[in-house]
């Protein structure tokens, strides 16, 4: 027991600190806002070239094996440096594939993924955005040695730049919560698969896809027919884990840049940090956010001894998703005036922390699980 | 990061829970019940010794001081495993005040009160606050005037706890009173018994005790010092700020929520109540934050064992937890309703009637050991560096 980061997972988030500060600076994740392009391909590159496209993937397939806590510190830095490539709708669907794929699919998609020539997507939410499998009523026919699929799919991240995309489908009609699902991979191209672009507050690339009878070879089936709902719950409570650390990420950065601002700014002849009003906005901030921190940590750490963290996982999203752009808010509040002019870099963290806190449960939804987990549902 | 618990520490967890199995009766529950307010009884005080036989108490301290040099984590097993059964045994205010002792006792003091306070044969009183004001400590006014070989103490503290019970009072007083403030206070270790001492019982709104105390004319030897003379402040503010960390406290924090969890989950009344899904909302978000106080809790232990003193989490610490038993006496009230008013001695009253007594008493934490308002000023100065105000 010690909470505490060890002297290797120092490392490993300083030095994806140190490389995000001077190769995703906020001058580039304006530009990739502003829609000149999708995401950074240079800054896609290098990621891979550092290796860490491949972390906890097998050393078979190019990857690093390295404990998932790793992944989510590297994830607390892309969120700190709102890195603007699409690293987390691409790992969420290779890691369902290293873990649930077949060994020639693995070897087919893996290695791409990890060297950087391959970008993937996962599609999961429908309308009304529930995150309770029984949500997901997409539906997959099984016709010859193909599958069709007709419905919608929507938030789907990084779509656009996907080559292929790990689609979740109600194969087995009438089948309800967990029961008749499958996970199909989907050539982002196919005939009959057209999607639009959402517009988002933090003006990051989201679809929506509507799938009109397309045909997806039986091969792509990623996992069991029919018996995906277990790698389907698995798969977005990564995603959501990895969302966690993005958002610890960021909201630590945002808070540090208001310390320092209430250091600097004055009013009434002495810097605002020097009123204990603004002070205790301060420790607040900071209270919430290491709250949220250790919450993921924790939830980090149980998905690395492979123990089950459905529990730790929502938890943690329940808190971050309330505090962390609480936390932010306060920050906001301090900056007052200049924090509202879109000039100014606060607003690049704080409009993200705010919209990923929106994405992938709400904290009611996740205290509906959180509230199973302990017990408390009458039989 | 690591958040498991080693199989060494398990070893010892089920080592505790068996101690506890074999050794707390029912006879000592109803003992504890039928003696709140007025100290401690006999099966209390027999507890207490066995406990100190197994060196459980403060375990983690260096051996030449009867520790164990055990492992912090183990310490915090301990006090975790105590608290779950329910053994309303403070025993981290019985070793509050040794980590003080053992840096600025001396060899004497040391021999003397430790192995005592690890086996439960010394226990002290907190002899901080005055009516002149608690939060604001380094005011205080008691005198305490050297005369020959002897301290002569005159004043009044208040919210004395546990003075009834204990055999040493842990007392602040004035020593200089033209130096600065901080300057001039010191520390004494005066048995309770001292001729010129007078209690008197205070009852709390739960119907806890705690008292007033009063110094007429009272000599101790000048070997009751603890460490140097003037040098107070800075010996108490150390021991208070790891006095905040551990099991224990972050126990006081959420055992009304656990205890309501269970009540929720195994009793006819608590699962009708739970059929209310925004009340399951309200439980699941009290279950998020009380996580947040553990995590806490051991994000200092894991900093103190690592030998750093830590300079803002002890007080993060200090505020989510009190804050968040607060809320929690709110949360729980507004589920139970009219069954949460009712007091000891009615059949309806769920848990024996101790929810309101918690409801009213969960506020000292917010105050007691630093308020959360100071709490807050020392996280903001020394943990993120935000200047001092200009008042
Ligand atoms: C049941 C009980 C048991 C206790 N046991 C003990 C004990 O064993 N030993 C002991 O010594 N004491 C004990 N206390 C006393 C306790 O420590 C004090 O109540 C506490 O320190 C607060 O002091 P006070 O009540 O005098 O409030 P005050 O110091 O008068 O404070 C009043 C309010 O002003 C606020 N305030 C003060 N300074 C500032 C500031 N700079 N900025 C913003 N706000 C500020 C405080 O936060 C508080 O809200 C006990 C109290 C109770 C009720």
């Amino acid at each position: 027991m010690d909470v505490l980061l060890n002297d290797d997972e120092e490392l490993l988030r300083d030095q994806a600190r140190a490389f995000l500060i001077k190769e995703s600076p906020t001058a580039l994740v304006r530009e990739v806002e502003a829609g000149s392009k999708d995401y950074d391909a240079a800054l896609w590159k290098k990621a891979a070239e550092l290796g860490w496209l491949g972390i906890t993937f097998p050393e078979l397939y190019g990857g690093t094996p390295a404990p998932f806590s790793d992944l989510g510190l590297l994830f607390e830095e892309m969120g700190r440096g709102m890195a603007p490539i699409p690293i987390h709708p691409t790992l969420v669907a290779a890691l369902t594939i290293n873990e649930i794929g077949s060994a020639q699919q693995k070897e087919s998609l893996l290695p791409a993924v990890i060297g950087g020539y391959k970008m993937l997507s996962w599609a999961w939410f429908e309308h009304g955005g529930d995150i309770d499998l029984a949500s997901v009523q997409l539906a997959a026919k099984v016709e010859g040695d193909c599958l069709r699929l007709s419905g919608n799919k929507l938030f789907v991240d990084g779509f656009q730049q996907a080559d292929q995309c790990l689609v979740v489908c109600r194969s087995q009609s009438g089948s309800t919560g967990n029961e008749g699902i499958t996970l199909v991979l989907v050539d982002t191209d196919s005939e009959g698969l057209s999607h639009s672009r959402l517009p988002t507050l933090a003006g990051d690339i989201q679809d929506e896809l509507c799938f009109d009878d397309v045909a997806v070879p039986l091969g792509n089936v990623i996992g069991q027919l029919h018996e995906g709902g277990e790698a389907a719950v698995a798969m977005f409570e990564r995603a959501v884990i990895l969302n966690c650390a993005m958002m610890v990420g960021a909201s630590h950065k945002a808070i540090e840049m208001t310390f320092e601002y209430a250091k600097e700014r004055e009013a009434f002849g002495q810097p605002i940090g020097s009123f204990q009003a603004i002070q205790h906005m301060c420790a607040n901030m900071v209270t919430w956010v290491d709250g949220a921190t250790l919450l993921t940590h924790e939830a980090l750490w149980k998905l690395s001894q492979g123990l089950p963290a459905s529990k730790e996982i929502s938890t943690a999203k329940a808190f971050c998703n309330e505090r962390c752009p609480a936390a932010l808010r306060e920050g906001n509040q301090i900056h007052a005036g200049i924090a509202q002019i879109k000039e100014y870099d606060l607003q690049l963290w704080y409009r993200r922390v705010a919209a990923w806190s929106m994405r992938m449960g709400t904290s009611i939804q996740h205290r509906r699980i959180v509230a199973r987990e302990i017990d408390i549902v009458p039989k | 990061m690591d958040f498991g618990y080693s199989e060494d520490n398990e070893r010892f967890r089920q080592q505790i829970k068996d101690f506890l199995k074999a050794n707390v009766s029912r006879e000592f529950r109803a003992e504890v019940r039928e003696m709140q307010g007025k100290g401690m009884g006999p099966l209390a005080k027999e507890l207490i010794l066995k406990i100190g036989e197994k060196g459980w108490i403060g375990m983690s301290w260096p051996e030449e001081y009867g520790g164990r040099n055990a492992d912090r984590i183990d310490q915090y097993i301990f006090e975790e495993e105590l608290v779950r059964a329910r053994v309303p045994l403070n025993i981290g205010n019985f070793i509050e005040q040794a980590p003080a002792i053992m840096s600025a006792g001396s060899e004497a003091q040391k021999k003397y009160f430790i192995p005592r306070l690890v086996r439960g044969e010394v226990t002290f009183a907190l002899g901080y606050t005055e009516p002149s004001g608690g939060t604001d400590l380094a005011s205080l006014k008691t005198r305490a005037v050297e005369d020959g070989d002897e301290f002569v103490i005159n004043g009044q503290k208040t919210f004395t706890s546990g003075a009834e019970s204990a055999s040493h009072i842990y007392l602040m007083a004035r020593t200089d009173p033209d130096s600065p403030k901080h300057d001039g206070i010191s520390i004494f270790l005066v048995p309770i018994d001292t001729p010129g001492i007078t209690i008197r019982p205070l009852w709390t709104l739960a119907g806890g005790r705690t008292n007033e105390v009063f110094f007429d004319e009272v000599r101790i030897p000048k070997t009751a010092i603890l460490g140097e003379k003037n040098q107070g402040w800075y010996i108490g503010s150390k021991a208070l700020n790891l006095g905040r960390a551990g099991a224990m406290r972050y126990y006081t924090y959420v055992s009304l929520f656990e205890e309501t969890l269970y009540f929720a989950r195994s009793n006819p009344l608590g699962q009708q109540l739970m059929a209310d899904e925004i009340a399951r909302d309200k439980m699941a978000e009290l279950y998020c934050e009380a996580q947040v106080a553990r995590l806490f809790t051991l994000r200092s232990l894991s900093m103190i064992r690592r030998g750093i003193n830590p300079p803002y989490e002890i007080s993060s610490e200090k505020v989510w937890g009190p804050e968040f038993l607060v809320k929690s006496t709110e949360v729980v009230s507004q589920i139970l309703g009219p069954y949460h008013q009712l007091w000891e001695g009615s059949e309806l009253a769920p848990h024996r009637g101790s929810f309101p007594k918690r409801y009213v008493s969960a506020m000292v934490s917010t105050f007691g050991h630093g308020s959360t308002q100071v709490m807050r000023d020392a996280i903001a100065r020394r943990g993120l560096g935000l200047p001092r105000g200009a008042v």
